[in-house]
């Protein structure tokens, strides 16, 4: 293979690929880079490492800002690459723009317009809801069919998988290039009005040599992604090629005849949607597996590197930021870990808040003077301090067994009663630690809550946890999270998550298949506990100060708001509901009494015309309805677990299905009324 | 067998010599209520038998099979297990134990594919907990790797047809297919007892038959014994061992397939009264 083939002699086919992946991808990164921050941040940072009195930026600042700028830009240049790879090239580019319009470029105008992370999200929220029914109608209305997917299942052999490659080296370096002209054009044209420092070109001229070699690199990074995700020839039903040929004999040698193809083939067009999405080349290489690693690093340089880039993105504020996204970050483990009780294994509970209230109190009784007033025993707040980290896993261990405590007796009982018990539960834990006030401070609570503490190495590692900063927060809220989410993946893949599905489908076939009902289910509660647990020690470590009048019974709901909203069983459906929910309850509806004292908000004319209307009183109403609309317009949830998609929206064009004698589900009342008892 | 059986010692047993029994049932009765589903029933089966339960509807037969894997307790009565008593059993132990069964309706895992419900089968023989899920040590990979081996395998003894289609949601399969992945299902758990609720219901005459050289097969080439609920007197008559007939919650009559087609009690009671009545009228 010669270079010039690789380089920029480039086929017709290909041309109309790079033509199509070019504008979609380097619109959003415009937009980013020149009228957002992009731009700013890569300025700053050269300026900080070049002239470091004229910069913005301390010194580690700088650091964490170029990291986050390089890894930012190499992941859409090697995404790029990947995209041209990995797509068949069978549908309209219009199709893509258009897509690529709403899912990214406006919710970063949003953003920008309204200054404001989490309201530029809800709005994007919105107009998505809105745009995927518009879609919907607009494609009936024009008689448009997709070609279906899985189709024809493109097995790939040695000369398309390097033409794969190919095609991935050019997406990337052609975008590269492409970006540093338009960038170098921008540079040019803010030089000539004044606004750039002369510094800079070095910079931009740096910049410009680079972009295209490490586009060629990242491109190949991109391929070899794709390559990963392509069916090859020797690949049977078990992914191994060669072992299929030692298998024993009579029937058991079947296995070895049937080849991932031949069951990619045979699947139902609903299942081929959700399989389509795991290769390459494939229709929507947007929605593929693949692309969503690259979406995954991307978000998560973003929230690693938020406290870093928020003061170029938004300006000043970022302080008040970070404190809510941290108290955000323990909602979305409340979220997680009740999307494994009520996602995973189906149990109704209603009293969830009662095991964050155990998780609470379980370090404000220990790591405060509320120990001395206990024990009597004077402690060292110095050293309990170091304790938090040891009772992350207690407390935490605490709830869960508060959790087997509630579940041993209760878990025999059917679904509804076990949620009027929990609910019961939930009542009684904080009217307990109310009551208790001699041990737990009562009505008052506890305050003068301890600190986490860390070794303090100067000048490397050195954090402040009793100041004003709430960095240190927000980065361990982070480590719980990313602990949080690791746990429940582990659990949903395994023997254990399987019984859980099990045992919600059919609790009779799933005993009878072996699965011991009341241990796994106690296992559930258990584990739900457990995360609570985490969430309540962080938060009464961060606040500082605890009260029973903090919690009610309705903070119940609203996180089972939150996990039935994000997608029942779905793990990142249930961050987003946690997101969503928060934003809306406790950001959004919080403020619109400020937005409408402003006279040139719209919202002003409801006060001004309504008398005695407050925005708070209403507030419950409004959040009601927004949960109820959610409910009727997507009631799988904003991101549904492929199951739960199923379950509630039959697709128009799945085939029927003789299913035999009953029309009824299994496990239903209907269905036990027919069974006989014979 | 019958010296295993002395040391188990304290419980009474039958008086019909019960060497070399796999399932035994003695006397067993279940009442709901007023109602006695089951009455007084004996049932012997022994290894690599195909037994057959037939009867007229609500005889009782699918009450029968609850009691042996455990969805009821019987009233009175006994069953034995390779000697030892599963009475108080739940439904999870039995499987361990070694009983497994089918359902009348099919029983599966609609959301879930092929090979997961298969896969969940294999619950008892599989040791991961929570730690194990968590962590998962060298012991959980390889033990999850050769669960799913084994659960192709499975799929492969009713040839390729389910292999093609062992990532499809078993919502989607058609009701043969899914009726093979429910014994599939059951024979996940290595079971020693088969017990298979109208396993033909709702076939054609070619599904049929091929439903019975697959249960032939269990016997045969698995080794496992079982016993089936049927309707189709064709299929009990021609792959049955014996043949236990039940009505109104009684065993009437019990042996070769030859001696029960020509029992006029199992006449009786599949054709109904009428024939008494009309016999009485001449």
């Amino acid at each position: 293979m010669s270079i010039n083939s690789r380089w920029l002699r480039v086929e017709s086919d290909t041309r109309k690929l790079l033509m199509k992946w070019l504008v979609a991808l380097l619109v959003p990164v415009a937009i980013f880079t020149f009228l957002w921050s992009g731009e700013a941040i890569e300025n700053n940072v050269f300026l900080g490492i070049v002239a470091p009195a004229t910069s913005l930026y301390t010194s580690s600042a700088v650091f964490y800002a170029a990291i986050f700028i390089v890894i930012f830009y190499a992941t859409v240049i090697a995404l790029a690459g990947y995209l041209v790879a990995a797509d068949s090239d069978r549908r309209n580019p219009i199709e893509v723009w258009i897509d690529l319009l709403f899912y990214v470029v406006l919710p970063m105008l949003y953003i920008i317009v309204t200054s404001n992370l989490l309201i530029g999200l809800s709005l994007s929220a919105i107009t998505w809801g809105i745009y995927f029914f518009a879609r919907k109608r607009v494609r009936d209305l024009l008689h448009y069919n997709p070609p279906a997917l899985l189709e024809e299942v493109q097995v790939l052999d040695e000369q398309q998988k390097a033409n794969m490659m190919n095609r991935a080296r050019a997406g990337g370096f052609w975008f590269a290039t492409a970006f540093a002209v338009i960038s170098l054009i921008v540079d040019v044209i803010f030089f000539l009005s004044g606004s750039l420092p002369s510094v800079l070109l070095i910079w931009v001229i740096v910049r410009t040599i680079l972009l295209p070699v490490a586009g060629y690199f990242l491109g190949q990074l991109g391929g070899s992604v794709a390559l990963k995700r392509v069916i090859t020839q020797n690949e049977n039903g078990n992914g191994n090629g060669e072992k299929s040929e030692q298998r024993g004999f009579g029937w058991r040698r079947n296995v070895a005849q049937v080849s991932k193809k031949q069951q990619l083939e045979h699947l139902s067009k609903s299942r081929a949607r959700e399989e389509a999405k795991d290769f390459v080349p494939n229709d929507l290489p947007l929605q593929s597996k693949g692309a969503s690693r690259f979406y995954l690093t991307l978000l998560g340089l973003v929230v690693l590197f938020y406290p870093v880039i928020d003061p170029i993105l938004f300006g000043s504020g970022t302080k008040g930021r970070i404190t809510s996204y941290g108290d955000l970050g323990y909602y979305v483990i409340l979220a997680l870990g009740l999307n494994i009780v009520v996602g995973f294994a189906g149990l109704l509970d209603l009293g969830y808040v009662a095991f964050f209230v155990i998780g609470t109190y379980a370090w404000a009784l220990v790591g405060s003077t509320q120990f001395t007033v206990l024990t009597g025993i004077v402690t060292n707040p110095q050293f309990v301090s170091w304790l938090f980290w040891p009772m992350i896993i207690i407390a935490a261990l605490i709830a869960a067994a508060w959790g087997v405590l509630l579940g041993a007796p209760t878990l025999r009982l059917r679904g509804d009663y076990l949620a009027i018990v929990t609910l019961g539960f939930g009542e009684i834990i904080p009217a307990f630690f109310l009551n208790l006030d001699k041990y737990t401070g009562g009505i008052n609570g506890i305050s003068g809550i301890y600190r986490p503490a860390t070794p303090c190495i100067q000048p490397f590692f050195c954090v402040d946890w009793n100041g004003f900063d709430p960095t240190p927060y927000y980065y361990l809220i982070l480590v719980l999270i990313f602990l949080c989410i690791f746990a429940n993946v582990r659990l949903r893949d395994s023997r254990l998550g399987r019984a859980w599905v099990a045992i919600r489908e059919d609790e009779i076939a799933a005993s009878s298949s072996g699965i011991n009902l009341v241990n796994t289910k106690l296992f559930a509660f258990a584990a739900g506990a457990f995360f609570s647990g985490v969430a309540g020690i962080y938060h009464a470590a961060k606040l500082g100060t605890i009260a029973p009048t903090d919690f009610n019974s309705n903070d119940s709901f609203i996180f089972l708001a939150m996990v039935v909203i994000g997608g029942l069983g779905s793990i990142p459906g249930v961050i987003v509901g946690a997101v969503v929910v928060y934003a809306i309850n406790l950001l959004i509806l919080a403020q619109l009494d400020t937005f409408a004292a402003d006279p040139t908000n719209f919202l002003h004319v409801f006060p001004q015309y309504i008398p005695n209307f407050t925005f708070s009183n209403i507030r419950n109403l409004l959040f009601g309805i927004i949960l109820i609309s959610i409910m009727i317009f997507r009631p799988e949830g904003l991101i549904p677990s492929a199951r739960r998609r199923r379950e509630l929206h039959r697709a128009p064009d799945a085939e029927l299905i003789e299913v035999g004698a009953l029309d009824e589900p299994p496990g239903s009342a209907a269905f036990e009324a027919e069974v006989p008892v014979e | 067998m019958s010296s295993k059986q002395v040391k188990l010692g304290g419980e009474s047993r039958p008086a019909v010599p019960s060497e070399n029994a796999l399932l035994e049932l003695s006397g067993v009765t279940k009442r709901f209520g007023g109602l006695a589903a089951v009455q007084e029933v004996n049932l012997i089966i022994r290894p690599r038998e195909i037994v057959s339960v037939i009867g007229p509807n609500g005889a009782g037969k699918t009450t029968v099979f609850n009691l042996i894997t455990g969805l009821y307790v019987p009233t009175t009565g006994e069953i034995r297990f390779d000697g030892k008593s599963i009475v108080k059993l739940s439904p999870d132990r039995i499987v361990q134990a070694g009983i497994t069964r089918t359902f009348q309706n099919i029983r599966l895992f609609n959301n879930m594919t092929v090979l997961e419900n298969v896969l969940v089968g294999q619950h008892t023989l599989l040791k991961a907990g929570v730690f194990g899920s968590l962590f998962r040590p060298p012991y959980v990979i390889h033990e999850e790797e050769k669960a799913r081996e084994r659960a192709v395998e499975l799929l492969g003894f009713f040839g390729t047809t389910l292999l093609e289609r062992q990532e499809e949601y078993v919502m989607n399969l058609s009701y043969a297919d899914r009726r093979r992945v429910e014994i599939a299902r059951a024979l996940a758990a290595n079971p020693k007892l088969l017990l298979l609720d109208e396993p033909t219901a709702g076939m054609n005459e070619n599904e049929t038959l091929e439903a019975v050289k697959y249960i032939r097969r269990l016997r045969d080439e698995l080794g496992l014994t079982i016993l089936l609920i049927e309707h189709k007197l064709a299929v009990t008559m021609g792959m049955s061992d014996h043949i236990a007939v039940l009505d109104y919650g009684r065993k009437i009559a019990d042996g070769l397939p030859e001696e029960v087609r020509n029992d006029e009690r199992v006449i009786a009671a599949y054709l109904g009264r009428q024939t008494k009545e009309d016999a009485a009228e001449e």
